[in-house]
């Protein structure tokens, strides 16, 4: 990709998310909130049915016979939720969204069938931050991007609700991922309402897509801020992100880049002078915005890439996993360049993200190799450099990646074959860990059945009682199977990275 | 930085008459020669340091006026210097170390008069940059003493290591070993040295170790290096010097250190890799195969062929020369004359002059 | 894992009638099997154990013998074509060189009978069928699981001990002293193979009968003309070879309920056992421990190739091994409905997982002489995860798949799949352009492994060659040499 199409590869994503909240702005803006969900919610009736449907565990019926009971545990899921947003959200102002609560699955699906047509044929175009469950033909498919049971599943049939949570990771279950903007607070602006469910669907995906389409939806959100009586704007707007961040994170966890870029921002918030002019700090505000992303990611991805290619040489096999943008961007730039390598993708389930990569790359006219983890240590005999992306890198020197990733690392360091990772210095933590189960994300389990096939014995799962199923997203890679950090400062080894950390902090 | 140095490898010296041409009218300068005239004349003189020095005397006998006709200057001279030695790297950790000095001072320099005054105007950073060349002229030896000096702070941190009734290994013919173990004698210390002899020794300098620790009674064994595993046990630690200090920890440095510390690693005995740190350059190689340096070549050959190629002594004398690559995790520690460093710290000092 | 799944599909079930049946030749079922092997409709290390058994014990059955060394020809022979029909499936040799071993074994029995003086009684008296043999030797077979007998009486050091004390049989001393060489040869083949230098001229006089294998430095006597002079033993060897079949297909019966016994040596309360693949022999073995003890399986389900089977044998669907009817009976009970909690788990989290697992148990598809296993693709990236972690990996093995053949060329026993499991052909245009890769199994060096398993106990790594010696003849380990030196 040529320097142009990198920038543009970079703020796709960001010029999608703003396409594809056009509709939804447009109902917010004449209409309160409320109204705003309603508006891409489906008719009520139907709404029912789904859910009891799903709460008998079989998703694929869509049949109005569940509507008497289906209405009881509508009841219940309800008080359930109502207790436990009212727990966690305690101080978001008026729940509005209750009544509405049980409609989720249905909204959910609703926004998921009409977001691609809304946003057009994004998901499968070749941006490169935007990756989805590639088992699927993309928005032919969108059922692909998350099942849309997902949600009620933890509602369980039987009265004595089995914990079907994997003990180990108690702590990373929290509430399950919100499927709706119903029960948002109202504060929540339009793009933010419609960036949590991209987030949450996997349309928007990867580290630094996800902050670039965050800190693009803040600027909206700064954008549309006024400052209200009695307030000041460094302190007031500080809440008012706040209450934006709640949503978000109700919908995907925040990453860790997110996490930085929105530090960074309430630390420019609080900087403001109270006596700008409202409209001139905001403005401020939204061209600070602008230059962290140039800066942070755009360009820090140009750079990457650039002494990512001098790495690579003629006749390399680079074996790369999953996908990763900035690893897509370097690979795709040194074959532009005339590099002549062949690439190896490593994939797993469930969310095939390698296939995408595979599928760019072969287009492109790159030879390409596709295997999934069962065959890393066969591929592994061939490739001569394996190129990772992060998720973040932590403080001591360990990867937190895609799950999958420290095995393809551990296999390439006992093959010998150089692991070098592509991570932009925003997605550095001051976090350290030392395992997978502090710090990680479950995933929805219900994204392990297989689709496709009609009848997966996995989705009877919730009826075998101790039977849980797991979905990790992300585990931690040991420093010693990384040779090279490449970052927009240079190549340096894990070990650095606490003290690049720092340095980026200061500047 | 270091890709651009690879990348100009192959091609031989076509800038060499441009740097002449700088110098028209006196004698053409010859940077290549001032430096192996350097390198030749003083045995204590870094590769690094050489480089400097050469620069320096570059920069005296050149007319340059502008800042940016100066940085030309050195890169074209470091460019004709890194393409005349089989290893550029060693060399380079000086070059590069100067070329960054000039730089920062400079900045430094302008953002101090920036916050004193608000406006400069072109001369007087031209002043800025005459001040900076005088300095340097001025010390020119200065440097060359410093990196000496280093030389003796490695040998009084580096010491400590060696205890009474202990045993060390080495190898090589580092100017830095042979500084921190006669340091070391002259503590009385109580020790006792193992030479691992490379069989074919080129260098008069192989035996001087020997002879100067003999002198100062340290009991010295002198054994051939394929005898390196067996001896391994007897030994309490392995000391060895290197040529250059690449980012990542590794070290870059004569034939013979990356089985040492292979050795070292699977009996357990530490590595230390004693270094000045202005040998740290910017380089950050995957593996051996990753360097701008001309590796080891590997010739097969039936006895038909044999003798077709080089002949054996030609091949032994280049393989003298060679280099190798010594990954980070071998080593146990850097020692600087800043001090006991990780393998990970050297990448942190280099960021600090690059960032 | 298992190959087709319909009932009128050839596969084992189809082969094992066919073989039975007295219409079909002899011929026509050697060549039916390369088939089904060549086609890979009989595939696994069972299925193509228990086929090869079966064939073999009807060539025997139908072997018109006049000389004994001719069905040991006759059945490397066959061996070496069943081989080269599909070299992968290592069990496949295995089951003829036991096969071959019991022949060598009676033979040699019956002539050390010959030559002591004595008529063999003990071959004489045997009846037909193995059942009476149990009857024969009643407090011995009470004594001992049947494992041990099974185990081709090799272990039978002990078995001919009993016997000599049970039956008070005179003639049974010159047979425990060549099963006590036998012994000796397993504790300290070493010594041995260096007697061997010394011992060169007393072993290479064989009669000119004699199988050119056997003119190996080896430690069985080579036939000697007398004993194939006799004809009147001839036909009572042949039963007593059937037999010694038919106790091999008993063993390959009963390994999975074997290894199971030795469960509740191997877990412990409250452990999380990491496994991998739907294998019955797996899923039996913790059974057998989830009836005494709680604890947490973690389940890696083997995609692409073996995630359904693993997927149904969670929920509780599985079928076990449809192609087979003999053992492995409909696996009905899950882990779950034991009491144990099974987190099932794709592939990729296993590195995450493994610093709270306490233990890897691993099905095999076979286990080489040095000890390396060919298990399912995947198990080499979890065992070398479980390593870092300082986690034990636990295979488990029946004897059956104890190869004696050492793997001087390892990728030669790699296979790929269906590359369509990895992508589906819906994906036509990518498909064309990306080479896919789905290897079925992976090669797993016996670095990695710290316990086998089998039907015998559990083993060390390093000891796992003394159970190999002592189920394989030293002649019958190459069986492409003979090959060749024909």
């Amino acid at each position: 990709m040529a320097p142009s199409a990198n920038v543009e590869g970079e703020l796709a994503p960001a010029q999608d998310i703003e396409s594809s909240e056009k509709p939804l702005e447009n109902g917010a803006k004449e209409q309160v909130v409320p109204a705003t969900s309603e508006d891409i919610t489906a008719p009520k009736g139907k709404a029912k049915t789904a859910n009891g449907a799903q709460q008998k565990g079989k998703p694929s019926e869509g049949s109005k016979d569940g509507k008497p009971s289906g209405k009881e545990l509508k009841e219940k899921a309800k008080a359930e939720k109502a207790a436990r947003r009212a727990q966690q959200k305690g101080r978001q102002p008026g729940q509005q969204g209750q009544p509405i609560v049980d409609l989720g699955p249905e909204k959910q699906k609703n926004a998921d069938t009409r977001r691609p047509s809304v946003a057009g044929p994004a998901p499968t175009t070749k941006i490169q931050h935007k990756r989805t469950g590639s088992a699927s033909g993309g928005a032919q498919k969108p059922i692909q991007f998350r099942p849309v049971q997902a949600h009620a599943a933890p509602i369980s049939e039987e009265p004595p609700k089995e914990n079907k949570n994997v003990a180990l990771f108690d702590h990373l279950y929290g509430n399950p991922r919100r499927n709706t903007v119903a029960g948002a607070s109202k504060d929540v602006h339009p793009a933010v309402l419609a960036l949590g469910l991209q987030m949450r669907n996997y349309m928007i995906c990867g580290s630094s897509a996800r902050c670039v389409a965050t800190m693009l939806a803040f600027k909206r959100v700064i954008e549309a801020y006024i400052t209200p009586p009695q307030n000041s704007l460094p302190r007031h707007l500080t809440t008012h992100l706040s209450s934006q961040i709640d949503y978000i994170v109700s919908c995907r966890p925040l990453s860790i880049s997110m996490g930085n870029a929105i530090r960074w921002l309430k630390v420019k918030i609080s900087e403001v002078d109270v006596t700008t002019e409202e409209s001139e700090a905001k403005a401020d505000l939204c061209n600070a915005i602008d230059s962290f992303i140039t800066e942070k990611i755009t360009v820090a991805d140009q750079v990457i890439a650039r002494r990512g290619i001098e790495k690579i040489r003629d006749g390399d096999v680079i074996l790369t996993y999953a996908k990763s943008s900035i690893v897509q961007q370097t690979l795709v730039e040194a074959f532009r360049q005339g590099r002549k390598f062949k690439v190896i993708v490593v994939d797993s389930r469930p969310l095939f993200e390698g296939k995408n990569l595979a599928r760019a790359l072969t287009d492109l006219g790159l030879e390409a190799q596709y295997s999934l983890t069962h065959g890393i240590s066969h591929v592994i005999k061939d490739a001569t450099k394996v190129f990772l992306g992060a998720h973040a890198m932590m403080s001591n020197g360990r990867l937190y990646s895609r799950v999958g990733t420290a095995l393809v690392a551990m296999t390439a360091k006992e093959a010998d074959v150089p692991v070098i990772v592509c991570c932009e210095s925003i997605k550095y933590t001051e976090k350290v860990a030392l395992d997978s189960f502090v710090h990680n994300e479950v995933a929805p389990p219900e994204e392990l059945i297989t689709q496709g096939e009609t009848s997966s014995p996995l989705s009877k799962w919730l009826d075998v009682p101790n039977l849980q199923l797991l979905n990790l997203m992300y585990d931690l890679t040991p420093a010693e199977y990384i040779s090279m950090v490449i970052d927009e400062s240079g190549y340096l080894p894990p070990s650095s990275v606490p003290f690049m950390q720092r340095l980026s902090l200061n500047t | 930085m270091a890709v651009s140095s690879n990348n100009s490898m192959p091609t031989p010296t076509p800038e060499e008459p441009s740097i002449t041409s700088h110098s028209n009218g006196s004698p053409p300068f010859d940077i290549v020669k001032t430096y192996n005239e350097l390198c030749r004349t003083d045995p204590l003189l870094t590769h690094p340091i050489a480089a400097i020095e050469a620069l320096i005397s570059l920069l005296a006998a050149s007319p340059v006026d502008t800042i940016s006709e100066t940085l030309s200057l050195l890169s074209t001279a470091t460019t004709a210097l890194k393409s005349s030695v089989s290893n550029p790297i060693a060399l380079s950790a000086g070059t590069d170390l100067f070329q960054r000095y000039i730089i920062s001072t400079l900045q430094q320099r302008s953002s101090q008069d920036a916050k004193g005054r608000s406006r400069r105007n072109l001369a007087g950073g031209t002043e800025d940059f005459r001040a900076v060349l005088a300095h340097l002229l001025a010390n020119s030896r200065l440097f060359v003493q410093r990196a000496n000096e280093a030389r003796g702070k490695i040998a009084s941190v580096a010491r400590k290591f060696v205890r009474d009734g202990s045993t060390v290994l080495t190898c090589g013919r580092s100017r830095v070993v042979a500084a921190v173990l006669e340091a070391t004698a002259d503590e009385n210390v109580r020790f006792q040295v193992i030479y691992a002899e490379d069989p074919l020794p080129s260098s008069p300098n192989s035996t001087n170790i020997v002879n100067n620790l003999r002198r100062k009674d340290v009991p010295v064994a002198v054994i051939p290096f394929a005898a390196m595993a067996t001896v391994l046990s007897r030994a309490d630690f392995i000391l060895a010097g290197a040529e250059s200090v690449v980012e990542n920890g590794g070290v870059i440095s004569s034939m013979g250190t990356y089985q040492m510390g292979l050795l070292a690693k699977s009996k357990g005995r530490p590595f230390y890799v004693v270094a000045e740190s202005h040998k740290f350059v910017r380089v950050f190689p995957l593996d051996g195969g990753d360097l701008p340096i001309k590796g080891m070549g590997i010739e097969f050959s039936t006895e038909n062929e044999e003798g077709k190629g080089m002949h054996e002594e030609g091949r032994r004398k280049e393989r003298d020369l060679c280099v190798e690559f010594t990954p980070p995790e071998l080593i146990t520690a850097i020692v600087t004359e800043n001090g006991v460093q990780t393998p990970s710290a050297v990448s942190e000092e280099l960021i600090k002059i690059w960032y | 894992m298992p190959g087709s799944t319909g009932i009128l599909a050839p596969g084992l079930t189809t082969f094992k009638r066919s073989v039975r049946s007295k219409g079909v030749s002899v011929e026509s079922s050697i060549d039916n099997l390369i088939s089904l092997l060549k086609r890979r409709q009989i595939r696994d290390s069972r299925p193509c154990a228990i086929a090869t058994a079966h064939l073999l014990r009807r060539v025997v059955e139908t072997f018109k013998i006049t000389d004994i060394s001719r069905l040991i020809d006759r059945v490397q022979q066959i061996g070496q074509r069943l081989i080269s029909a599909q070299p992968r499936e290592l069990t496949t040799g295995n089951i003829v060189r036991r096969v071959l071993g019991v022949i060598r074994e009676e033979v040699e029995e019956d002539r050390e009978g010959e030559i002591s003086g004595y008529s063999d009684a003990g071959t004489d008296s045997r009846p037909q069928t193995p059942r009476e043999q149990d009857s024969r030797a009643p407090d011995y077979s009470a004594l001992f699981p049947r494992s041990l007998t099974s185990s081709l009486l090799r272990h039978g050091e002990m078995d001919s001990k009993l016997e000599e004390i049970g039956d008070g049989r005179p003639q049974r001393p010159p047979l425990l002293t060549s099963q006590t060489s036998y012994a000796v040869t397993n504790t300290a083949p070493t010594v041995t193979s260096m007697f061997s230098l010394l011992s060169h001229p007393r072993s290479n006089v064989p009669s000119p009968t004699a199988t050119p294998g056997s003119q190996s430095p080896g430690i069985h006597l080579s036939l000697t003309s007398q004993a194939l002079a006799n004809a009147g033993a001839v036909k009572d060897l042949k039963a007593e070879v059937v037999e010694g079949i038919q106790e091999i297909l008993e063993e390959l019966n009963q390994a999975d309920d074997q290894i199971a016994g030795y469960a509740l040596e191997h877990i412990h309360s409250n452990e999380v056992i990491l496994t991998h693949t739907s294998s019955v022999t797996v899923q039996k073995f913790l059974l057998k421990a989830a009836a005494r003890r709680k604890f947490t399986v973690v389940h890696a389900e083997a995609y692409p190739n073996n995630h359904e089977a693993t997927h149904a044998s969670v929920i509780g669907k599985a079928k076990g091994e449809p192609d087979d009817d003999l053992g492995s009976e409909v696996f009905q009970k899950t882990l779950t409905a034991a009491g144990v909690t099974v987190v099932l788990v794709p592939d990729s989290a296993v590195f995450a997982l493994m610093s709270r697992v306490n233990k890897v148990i691993l099905d095999t598809h076979a286990v080489l002489v040095n000890g390396d296993i060919v298990a399912a693709a995947g198990a080499k990236a979890i065992a070398k995860a479980a390593k870092l972690h300082c986690t034990p990996v636990v295979v488990l093995s029946g004897v059956y798949k104890l190869s004696p053949v050492y793997p001087f060329d390892p990728d030669a026993l790699m296979e790929n799949g269906d590359p369509s499991k990895v992508i589906s052909y819906e994906d036509g245009d990518f498909v064309d352009k990306v080479e896919i890769e789905n290897p079925l199994f992976d090669y797993v060096p016996v670095e990695l492994v710290s316990l086998y398993i089998t039907n015998l106990g559990g083993h060390a790594p390093s000891y796992l060659h003394c159970i190999i010696d002592d189920h394989y003849c030293a002649e019958d380990v190459d069986l492409d040499k003979s090959n060749a030196y024909r």
